[in-house]
């Protein structure tokens, strides 16, 4: 009885919802491999994301997630806490970017997407957290695993309404090395760079690398890839990806600093003032952070210079630069 | 009760010293503050990360989170996600379900107007 009148209540609801997307012209899909938890009593954040998390490879139960992520005093699930919640488990959470066109991407690369849905109304809002997993042209229906049911099949224009009173917000957790079908190059990084703290090196150099192999000449990604392979000690690649961007644009004073940051504590202080003199002199136009790192690094090979031991063949190999004596 | 209360004050302590110790090294320019610089002007009114960082704690105990889970929890976020919790953590939407308590009962208060037994919207 009473979900039958959900049922007559979501209709009218939409029914009278003043957004009407055109149904899409996409193709069928339904990724069947994605697990099910049916969720418990006002618990479908947890179910909702672990869903996600086993997909990624992740061994983890709704009621492990609870602790993690429900909210008591709201008897909810926040999104952020979602996403921090991702990180805790060793996967990266990552936004879903430009609505239902970047969702078909995301289903055709395999990966479902977790979606916060506005089953009320702006005055009385009812938020709810389900997966979609698929898409049905002939009806125009989308594929959810959501609540309770396995296999939801909600009518597109009214999911999409009720998606749209939620922002489009989604959630893709993609495995790890891996990054999201959708979106562009400068939000994945604003994202990933807002969180790389709070994840483990190695897994954040993958990742960078795997942005990078997407979008090969944005220098920002290259950046980021350097600095994230330094932080996982590994200084030959970082130094190969400062080379390759310092080639490509000389004039990129962050990655010139920090390349002769880095060649000073490998023990190369000459390559590091060779590097760093270029950008001192253009202290007075940059700002002031990035200017004060580059005062600060020049003052730290003028200090250390006659102390460190000096490699010539290694530090030759870091800067690729023969002429080095 | 004495010990657990004692644990969460060694976790506070913990993640004081850990959050003071990592910020050594200015002369390494970072990809989020590089990032950061290049858009100057989209950066909003930010509260101290310490009196965020209270503030959510203390909003999340408040709605029945444990003090061990809180402090897990408030670790995982990062600095724009602190930010957003301590300055909306009431308003922000809590996804729980296609059916809460209050849209039950609008519901069976809907029904029963549709079917002809109550007349309350009808009148309005």
């Amino acid at each position: 009885m009473i979900r039958t009148a959900a049922l007559a209540l979501t209709a009218l609801l939409s029914a009278c919802a003043t957004i009407t997307a055109q149904p899409p012209e996409e193709a069928a899909s339904e990724l069947t491999t994605v697990p099910f938890f049916p969720q418990e009593a006002y618990q479908c954040g947890p179910a909702a994301l672990a869903t996600l998390l086993v997909h990624s490879g992740v061994a983890i139960t709704p009621e492990a997630l609870v602790p993690q992520v429900y909210l008591p005093g709201r008897g909810g699930s926040l999104q952020v806490e979602l996403l921090a919640a991702t990180r805790r488990s060793g996967r990266i959470p990552f936004t879903l970017q430009g609505g239902p066109e970047a969702l078909f991407r995301e289903l055709e690369a395999g990966n479902p997407v977790l979606v916060l849905q506005n089953l009320g109304r702006e005055w009385l809002p009812r938020w709810h957290y389900a997966v979609v997993i698929g898409y049905q042209p002939e009806g125009q229906r989308v594929l959810l695993r959501s609540g309770t049911e396995r296999r939801r099949l909600e009518r597109w224009n009214r999911f999409s309404a009720s998606w749209a009173h939620a922002d489009y917000w989604g959630l893709v957790i993609p495995r790890p090395g891996e990054i999201p079908a959708s979106g562009h190059a400068d939000n994945l990084a604003r994202e990933l760079a807002g969180q790389e703290r709070l994840l483990e090196p190695a897994l954040v150099a993958a990742t960078w690398d795997a942005a990078r192999e997407r979008w090969p000449e944005d220098p920002n990604l290259l950046f980021a890839a350097a600095n994230a392979h330094r932080v996982n000690a590994d200084t030959e690649g970082a130094a190969q990806l400062y080379y390759t961007l310092l080639m490509q644009s000389p004039q990129h004073i962050p990655a010139r600093n920090n390349f002769a940051d880095l060649l000073l504590q490998a023990g190369c202080p000459v390559s590091a003032e060779r590097l760093i003199a270029p950008a001192r002199h253009a202290t007075t136009v940059l700002s002031s952070p990035i200017a004060d790192a580059v005062r600060q690094t020049a003052a730290d090979i003028a200090r250390q210079r006659a102390q460190v031991t000096y490699d010539p063949d290694y530090c030759r190999a870091l800067t690729q630069d023969p002429t080095l004596p | 009760m004495l010990t657990s209360r004692l644990l969460v004050l060694l976790q506070i302590t913990a993640f004081l010293v850990a959050s003071t110790v990592g910020t050594a090294q200015a002369a390494i320019i970072g990809t989020a503050e590089h990032l950061t610089d290049q858009n100057r002007n989209v950066q909003l009114a930010q509260i101290s990360a310490t009196l965020a960082n209270d503030t959510v704690q203390q909003h999340l105990l408040d709605m029945g989170v444990s003090p061990e889970d809180t402090l897990a929890r408030i670790n995982a976020l990062s600095d724009a996600e602190l930010q957003q919790l301590a300055q909306q953590l009431d308003t922000l939407p809590a996804g729980s379900g296609a059916l809460g308590v209050l849209g039950a009962l609008f519901l069976v208060l809907l029904v029963l107007e549709l079917i002809g037994v109550t007349n309350v919207f009808s009148k309005l």
